[in-house]
């Protein structure tokens, strides 16, 4: 009688901690996924009118709907811009099955970067299709968007442009600045970009 | 004498307390929750603010909840570290001349020491699915080291446990084989979650619910090789406690246990693919089958003791 009571001791017992056990679980995973869902809204883009490879118009409203990635470069960049291309080109293949997400590679040398050099920068990154456009402006209009629209600093372009990527929303909100050269950083961005993405599916 | 199977006892409910833990690191993505090893943001006591961050880390790289579950659980397996370490030290003062109980012990205190450098490995590959699931069978291999010289201890302690026993014939074959089973269906097990994870890779904006569907053979050679050990396990299971005489009450349950344990698992394994892996259910997938494979140990030391030959 006594083994019969002790044995249904144990279950009770082994049935209390596996349920505690789950309840702890189940809290910690609830604020793992808090605090992931936490991307602020850093600011928002104004309109702006650039001009892409083959000469079509790429504005705030090309941006709407999907998830952009943007960054700063010129194509005769020598210092961190390669490694931003190479990052950008990760990127790219990583996303090749969508076209919820649009990278964004801003020229700030509108100079030397005419249309063509544009287009066979972006051949040489080997980008064939839209998911990666590249914008040409005027100088004037890409200052005013990198500093009043992107929030970034540019003074001395086109050799100081920033070496941050943009993560901007589907209604053209910033929700996030990564380092362009650090992997780490640029595994919160594509985390970021899947919690957005989800987020945007649950809504639809 | 006792109070080393006191210490084995609790290391081992520890362990499974840590396996449980690293599970739960491991769903809800805190992995790298720490980018750095052994301290945390370069510091012993994760920052609970963002001030508090070293000049040469990213902000960005921190999220405080993230950072707290990885940090427990380093703690929670130094503070088992420490106690498979006073466990070893007992089976050298008690048992030095009992290499069934003292060999296990040592190589369980070397184990442990090994998966906390393994463990800095883990971070330092960015989760790379193959070392985590090293990570895993270390920690899988400690539990069952743990478990068998508990049951060594306490046979030391009661000789007579098993003096009225007798056992079916081959007893210790079949429950081998089931053992061998799990070993691989474990590895299996694995590969599917590596074919998970190679899937977020290529699709990383499908929602998880539609993962599973695409991860193909592997994951249907899972789910038939488990229907294949739970039935074995009720077979075999039901037969030991049919046709032997006099069974200890430890493997009455243990047997008893076993087959819940299976029962369990499949459940789990058929509302993962159902459902489609909730977070929780996960955790419960991994850490049950840990349990079952304690189970199996037992009564394969059992068996193999104290059944009849052959």
């Amino acid at each position: 009688m006594s083994q019969d009571n002790s044995f249904f001791k144990a279950v009770v017992w082994t049935a209390t901690s596996i349920f505690l056990l789950a309840v702890v679980a189940l809290f910690v995973i609830n604020r793992a996924k808090e605090s992931r869902a936490e991307i602020p809204v850093l600011g928002k883009l104004p309109n702006f009118r650039f001009v892409e490879r083959d000469g079509r118009p790429f504005g705030l409203s090309d941006m709407k709907g999907k998830l952009n990635v943007a960054d700063f470069i010129f194509t005769s960049c020598r210092g961190p811009c390669p490694v931003m291309a190479t990052k950008m080109g990760e990127l790219y293949d990583l996303y090749k099955t969508t076209d919820k997400v649009q990278l964004i590679s801003i020229s700030v040398d509108p100079e030397c970067d005419s249309l063509p050099v544009l287009q066979e920068y972006a051949l040489r990154q080997g980008v064939n299709d839209n998911r990666w456009v590249f914008l040409r402006g005027e100088m004037d209009s890409i200052k005013t968007l990198s500093e009043k629209g992107f929030m970034l600093a540019a003074d001395d372009l086109p050799g100081n442009h920033s070496t941050k990527f943009v993560l901007v929303d589907q209604k053209g909100k910033i929700r996030g600045y990564y380092d362009g050269l650090s992997d780490a950083s640029i595994n919160i961005l594509k985390a970021d970009i899947r919690q957005l993405a989800l987020e945007s599916e649950e809504k639809e | 004498m006792k109070i080393f199977r006191q210490f084995a006892f609790i290391s081992t409910i520890a362990t499974y307390i840590v396996i449980f833990a690293g599970g739960l690191v491991r769903v809800s993505g805190a992995g790298l929750g720490c980018p750095d090893w052994p301290k945390c943001f370069g510091r012993w006591f994760p920052p609970t603010n963002i001030s508090q961050l070293p000049p040469n880390i990213d902000p960005s790289l921190f999220n405080i909840t993230l950072a707290w579950i990885e940090y427990v659980n380093r703690l929670a397996g130094v503070i088992l570290g420490f106690l498979i370490l006073i466990t070893a030290f007992l089976a050298i003062k008690y048992y030095r001349k009992e290499m069934r109980i003292l060999i296990p012990s040592l190589l369980a205190a070397i184990l442990v020491a090994f998966q906390g450098w393994q463990g800095g490995q883990v971070v330092e590959s960015e989760l790379a699915s193959h070392i985590v699931s090293i990570h895993m069978g270390v920690a899988f291999l400690i539990v069952s080291l743990l478990i068998y010289v508990t049951q060594q201890a306490y046979y030391y302690e009661y000789p007579d446990e098993e003096k009225k026993s007798d056992y079916p014939n081959k007893s210790s074959f079949w429950i081998g084989l089931l053992w061998l089973l799990t070993i691989v269906q474990i590895v299996l097990g694995t590969e599917v979650r590596s074919g998970l994870e190679l899937i977020e890779k290529e699709f990383p904006l499908l929602p998880e619910t539609s993962w599973l569907g695409k991860v193909g053979l592997v994951s249907h050679i899972h789910t038939f090789l488990g229907i294949v050990i739970v039935i074995g396990t009720f077979q075999v299971g039901s037969r030991i406690l049919r046709l032997s005489k006099g069974a200890s009450d430890m493997v009455k349950q243990v047997i008893w246990g076993m087959m819940t344990l299976g029962l369990v698992q499949v459940l789990i394994g058929a509302v993962l693919v159902v459902i489609g892996l909730p977070d929780i259910m996960e955790i419960f997938h991994l850490w049950v089958a840990s349990l079952y494979v304690g189970a199996i140990l037992v009564l394969f030391s059992a068996f193999r003791q104290y059944g009849r030959a052959k």
